[in-house]
């Protein structure tokens, strides 16, 4: 105890981040969306909303959230976690997918999974279709109780 | 492996607009969402989740295509030294719709208690509304009848003939209607205002001790007999009903009073049992005198017989002859009260009679220091009728019996009137010394007088009674101690129509 305190060290008070962190960060944000769609895709159901088609609309907005978020999960971990994966681009025109053992399926199957926008593109467009039937079902209450 | 770039390019861009514009479009709906129903807590929810995928959309999709930017135009080392930047927000952004996602269940719980809370708000409105309704409803109902218990009361009150007078704890009187007024004689003002107590109608102060002791003890009385004397000293005899009202919604004790006027159905039995009275002392009184008249009249002739037979004894033979001849004089007025005899009967002028009976009683000494006023009904002829002879003995008696009450010296009025029902009233006044109540009921009886043992036969007013009798006629009279007498004989008017049947009556 004498020792510490008459012969003292150098002592590291913040923690390194090594910058592997950043991509585990990012795919536990990934999963957190994903795990948040899912909550809401039950609680409609739970709550009865799904009755009504602008929430049914939203919950497949949410499913197709789920399944970008694995998309994204599922490419970053090849590219950015195990580094499975590399894209070198040639042109506007070209590009070369270069995986580990040349695998051509995970070339392909990786080459699928960078087109999510094809996935959260019509997840968006489900929200917005779910919003504008609320909004309608809203209009035709309000006439109703005007009535 | 090489591959086409151009589909991975294409779909990254155009989805990265897409993304954006979509964003924008939902935000835009979520807000109109909320702008419909500021209140609704899960719209608000809609519009916070449409945010933050509108934060997601523009972070990922602006470093989408500022990553193929650099990329295509062979900057991958200023990429590389931004990206990490874009994919932190990018991060955070996702992050943020899945926190914001989250809150759903807590939005949905605060929405249901806001929807119950209006919808009890909503439900306690209406019921209250209904209450309120009911209440008012009720209330118009009660008002109404309300309304119409106080007018019925009241109409009752005021437009009852009988005297209702309503007094304080100290019998202080509050209220009375008009018969009250007409009853008693007082004004409202007299009553009300001056605050008088009811004690102050009666004429014989113990009547009301009696009647306050009685309603203290009892807390009501019925039917009590009292007599009310009115300002002008006229009595009244009286029924009072009464009874406390302790009093509700803070109202003071009270009482109540009916007061029943009775002097006029009081007098009329009076009338009624003095009819009764002298119609059975009429038959007694003719059989009487029928049986005495015939050997008063076998007396008389054989006392007339023995006058001329025997002039020795003519003294003592002409008593007996005065004596039966008062004797026959006693039993005629008899029955001239029994109204068993008979007379001639023909119009006759009141006012003549009237005047002559005057003419021929001023001439007696009695009379000199007396004043006698005539005061004959003017106009039309008073016609009856009648026996002129038998009326004018009636007015004669009357006339003396005033001049006996004025004891020689007074006034006596005699007055003469038409009534609108066709009666002729001869009214006999005088200021003297009054007849005693307890005797009013007996003056009419026969051999009954106040004048001293051999003054007077106490036939008079009882063959007088008779004698009206006879005329379909009627007398009475009012008296006062020490202020005098007043008689008054009511006969009918003479008709032409109603002689035959007059005539058959009598």
């Amino acid at each position: 105890m004498a020792g510490v305190v008459l012969f003292p060290s150098n002592v590291f008070a913040t923690q390194f981040h090594a910058s592997a962190e950043g991509i585990i960060t990012h795919q536990m944000g990934h999963l957190f969306f994903l795990f948040s769609m899912v909550v809401l895709i039950f609680t409609v159901t739970d709550k009865g909303l799904n009755v009504q088609k602008g929430w049914r609309l939203i919950q497949y907005s949410a499913f197709l959230f789920v399944l970008w978020n694995l998309d994204a999960v599922t490419a970053h971990f090849f590219d950015n976690q195990i580094h499975a994966v590399k894209i070198e681009t040639i042109s506007i025109w070209k590009m070369k997918i270069i995986t580990n053992d040349d695998s051509p399926f995970l070339a392909w199957f990786y080459y699928i999974l960078k087109l999510d926008h094809l996935l959260c593109v019509p997840a968006m467009l489900l929200l917005y279709k779910g919003l504008s039937n609320l909004v309608e079902n809203q209009r035709q209450i309000r006439l109703q109780k005007e009535r | 492996m090489p591959t086409s770039f151009i589909p991975i390019l294409a779909v990254d861009v155009l989805g990265s607009v897409a993304m954006v514009v979509i964003a924008l479009l939902s935000l835009y709906k979520a807000r109109t969402l909320r702008e419909m129903d500021p209140d609704n807590a899960v719209f608000l929810y809609l519009l916070w989740i449409s945010v933050g995928f509108m934060i997601f959309a523009v972070s990922r999709s602006l470093g989408h295509i500022l990553r193929q930017f650099l990329i295509l135009s062979s900057n991958s080392d200023a990429w590389n030294a931004i990206s990490a930047y874009t994919g932190s927000v990018n991060t955070v952004s996702f992050m943020l719709v899945g926190l914001i996602t989250l809150f759903f269940n807590q939005s949905w719980n605060i929405n249901e208690k806001i929807h119950s809370g209006r919808k009890k708000l909503e439900d306690t409105h209406i019921k209250l509304m209904d209450l309120n309704q009911t209440l008012e409803q009720k209330v118009i109902e009660r008002t109404e009848r309300l309304t119409s218990s106080e007018h019925k009361c009241r109409r009752i009150f005021e437009q009852s003939l009988d005297t209702i007078i309503v007094t304080d704890s100290k019998f202080t009187v509050l209220e009375t209607n008009a018969a009250g007024i007409a009853l008693t004689g007082y004004s409202r003002d007299d009553m009300i205002i001056k605050k008088m107590t009811i004690n102050r109608f009666f004429a014989y102060p113990s009547e009301w001790e009696r009647i306050s002791e009685k309603i203290d003890s009892k807390e009501y009385i019925l039917n009590e007999e009292a007599e009310f004397l009115k300002p002008d000293n006229e009595s009244l005899l009286v029924l009072i009903t009464g009874g406390v009202d302790y009093g509700a919604f803070g109202c003071a004790k009270s009482y109540h009073f009916i007061i029943k006027n009775v002097s006029e159905k009081r007098q009329m039995e009076r009338q009624i049992a003095q009819a009764d009275k002298l119609a059975a002392l009429g038959e007694l009184s003719a059989g009487v005198a029928h049986e005495i008249n015939n050997p008063l009249g076998i007396i008389l002739g054989y006392t007339q017989l023995l006058l001329k037979m025997e002039p020795d004894h003519k003294d003592d033979l002409k008593i007996i002859e005065k004596h039966v001849q008062n004797c026959k004089t006693v039993v005629s007025d008899l029955l001239s009260f029994s109204r068993k005899g008979s007379s001639e009967m023909g119009i006759v002028d009141i006012n003549k009679v009237v005047d002559g009976v005057i003419k021929f009683l001023s001439n007696y000494p009695d009379f000199r220091n007396i004043e006698m006023t005539l005061n004959p009904h003017t106009g039309d002829r008073l016609n009856i009728l009648g026996n002129e002879q038998e009326l004018s003995q009636v007015i004669v008696n009357l006339v003396i019996n005033a001049c006996h009450a004025v004891e020689g010296k007074g006034k006596i009025d005699i007055a003469t009137q038409k009534t609108g029902q066709n009666k002729i009233l001869i009214m006999v006044k005088d200021d003297g010394k009054g007849i005693e109540k307890k005797n009013l009921s007996k003056i009419f009886d026969p051999f009954f007088t106040t004048k001293p043992v051999g003054q007077g036969t106490g036939l008079g007013l009882s063959v007088g009674y008779g004698i009206i009798k006879r005329h379909q006629g009627d007398i009475s009279v009012k008296s006062s101690e020490g202020k005098g007498s007043v008689f008054t004989i009511t006969l009918p008017s003479y008709r032409k129509e109603n002689l035959s049947t007059t005539r058959g009556q009598l």
